[in-house]
């Protein structure tokens, strides 16, 4: 089997006869190697909640970052290789404050997620790229004075990342994912990194659409804990929720947890799994 | 720019007092504005813009918006066509009129119409009126160094509240939320009228409690018919006919009145 393939994983845009993109399926083999990140919506908020890897008690945990900001209504929780994020996630921002450029209004959660997969297929080692590169798909930018550049060349090989998005628009909370093939899916409850099977089998369980804010918190950490290695701490998950504002406006404010936060969700989970709600 | 600078000799020749080089043959355009004083100096010369005159209002209330235009198209002293509309639909709830150029108008209204479709196939849903008005001013504000000889006003109503607003720009897009805005040839004699009965602005003979009125649909509608009546009378660039868009949470409802044509 692997012999067949290797005809054909040559190229990152080359077709397998059978219709397959080898290197986009690697691409996403790559998440299932990164640390898992578990989602939950609900009609107070979103939570999304990460593992965090930390490879040595030298290691500074805060320096890993997994759970990062978008706009004040949108984050993303990222799987896979956390460099490759980095492109998608400075996309996603630019075109969120384009977006509120051009509109003054934050922009839809559904559209930063298809921004960020509009990304995704843009690889090839025909790098120079006739399509626009400027990362916007109409040109109602032009001419704005202030034109975003892409940095640098374009990637050569799919990214090895998924997100998890979480925000909320006018439309309410909403949490999106996205993957290296640009597939792009609105969720109650997902999981994606390496424990993703066992914990999206989980989230099947135990998701309910009525479920509060603190009761998410809680589920999406007990199910980190079930597909996590160490033992479930403060300091090495990382959480954050899009939650209403104080003031009741259309659309919800991003938080990243603090320690001190976290230490309270943990506090507030059943000692052992075998207690159901 | 007779005022000398002390700094002017670091000032880009645009800024200080002889002609840029290619700077357009006119100051920021105006539909009211007088001639510059460099035109009576200077040879004729070819101008790329040209007034074709008439008058634009957006008034809004609690819970509607009315967008209204006349629909002469006049040329100096001729009228090409008196049916030649000035307002366009944005969307269920934003109606945008403009005074100024006919064909520098049709161009931004087209331009206008493909950015929304655009926004609507990119977000599923339309444009709300703040985000139209921004839209808007960007839009003019791209061409801030040849601008777009149009002078808007936009009306409608909030998606979400249904509260009726208004935006008033410049050519270039400069834009302020108001609640009653007039432009085009027939604005120094409209916006006063409208400022006082609508907005209650030095209304001195009435008692303060009653000074800003909130006029219903119907007389709002009223007030505008008398408005435009009274610009014919005395504006040769107003007339013919007056278009009136009505936004309420029902929807978009047009009306036209004819006006004198003399």
């Amino acid at each position: 089997m692997f012999q067949s393939r290797s005809e054909y994983d040559r190229g990152v845009n080359t077709f397998s006869p059978e219709g397959r993109l080898f290197q986009v399926e690697y691409a996403l083999e790559a998440i299932k190697l990164g640390s898992t990140a578990v989602g939950v919506q609900t009609a107070e908020g979103v939570v999304i909640a990460v593992e965090k890897r930390i490879p040595s008690p030298l290691v500074e945990p805060r320096s890993i970052e997994k759970i990062v900001e978008v706009d004040v209504h949108a984050g993303a929780a990222l799987s896979g290789l956390t460099a490759d994020a980095r492109t998608l996630i400075e996309h996603a921002r630019r075109e969120a404050q384009n977006h509120r450029f051009h509109y003054d209004e934050p922009m839809p959660v559904e559209s930063i997620a298809r921004a960020v997969c509009d990304l995704a297929l843009r690889f090839g080692e025909s790098g120079e790229g006739g399509d626009d590169d400027d990362g916007d798909d109409n040109d109602k930018n032009e001419g704005d004075g202030e034109d975003d550049e892409r940095s640098g060349p374009r990637l050569s090989r799919p990214f090895g990342v998924a997100l998890l998005i979480a925000g909320w628009d006018e439309n309410g909370p909403a949490l999106y994912t996205t993957d290296p093939s640009g597939t792009c899916i609105h969720w109650g409850a997902k999981a994606i990194g390496a424990g993703s099977e066992a914990a999206q089998n989980a989230l099947q369980e135990q998701y309910r659409r009525d479920m509060r804010l603190a009761e998410a918190e809680v589920l999406a950490l007990r199910v980190l804990r079930q597909v996590m290695e160490e033992k479930l701490n403060a300091h090495n998950v990382e959480v954050a929720a899009v939650t209403r504002t104080v003031d009741h406006a259309r659309v919800g404010q991003f938080q990243l947890y603090s320690t001190e936060r976290v230490k309270a969700c943990v506090a507030r989970l059943p000692e052992t799994e075998t207690a159901t709600s | 720019m007779d005022r000398p600078l002390s700094h002017s000799s670091f000032l880009p020749p645009l800024f200080s007092s002889a002609p840029h080089p290619l700077s357009p043959p006119h100051s920021v355009p105006h539909p009211s504005a007088a001639p510059s004083v460099n035109a009576a100096e200077r040879p004729a010369r070819w101008s790329p813009y040209q007034d074709n005159g008439g008058t634009v209002v957006a008034l809004a209330g609690r819970d509607y918006a009315i967008v209204a235009a006349d629909t002469r198209f006049s040329v100096s002293f001729s009228i090409p066509t008196r049916e030649f509309t000035k307002i366009t639909q944005l969307t269920d709830r934003v109606v945008l009129a403009s005074a100024g150029m006919g064909a520098d108008r049709q161009y931004l209204h087209k331009m206008l119409h493909t950015r929304l479709a655009m926004y609507r196939h990119q977000h599923q849903r339309d444009m709300s009126l703040p985000a139209a008005a921004q839209m808007l001013s960007n839009t003019l504000y791209s061409r801030r160094f040849f601008p777009i000889y149009a002078f808007n006003v936009l009306g409608g109503i909030d998606s979400a509240t249904g509260e009726g607003f208004v935006y008033g720009y410049d050519a270039i897009g400069s834009h302020e939320q108001l609640k009653v805005v007039c432009s085009g040839s027939g604005q120094a004699i409209v916006q006063p009228v409208l400022d006082q009965q609508f907005s209650g602005r030095q209304r001195y003979s009435v008692p303060d409690a009653e000074r800003a009125p909130s006029l219903t649909l119907e007389q709002a509608t009223a007030l505008v018919r008398d408005a435009f009546a009274s610009a014919t009378e005395r504006d040769i660039h107003t007339g013919d006919a007056l278009e009136m868009w009505q936004i309420t949470a029902a929807g978009v409802r047009q009306t036209r009145y004819e006006l004198r044509k003399d």
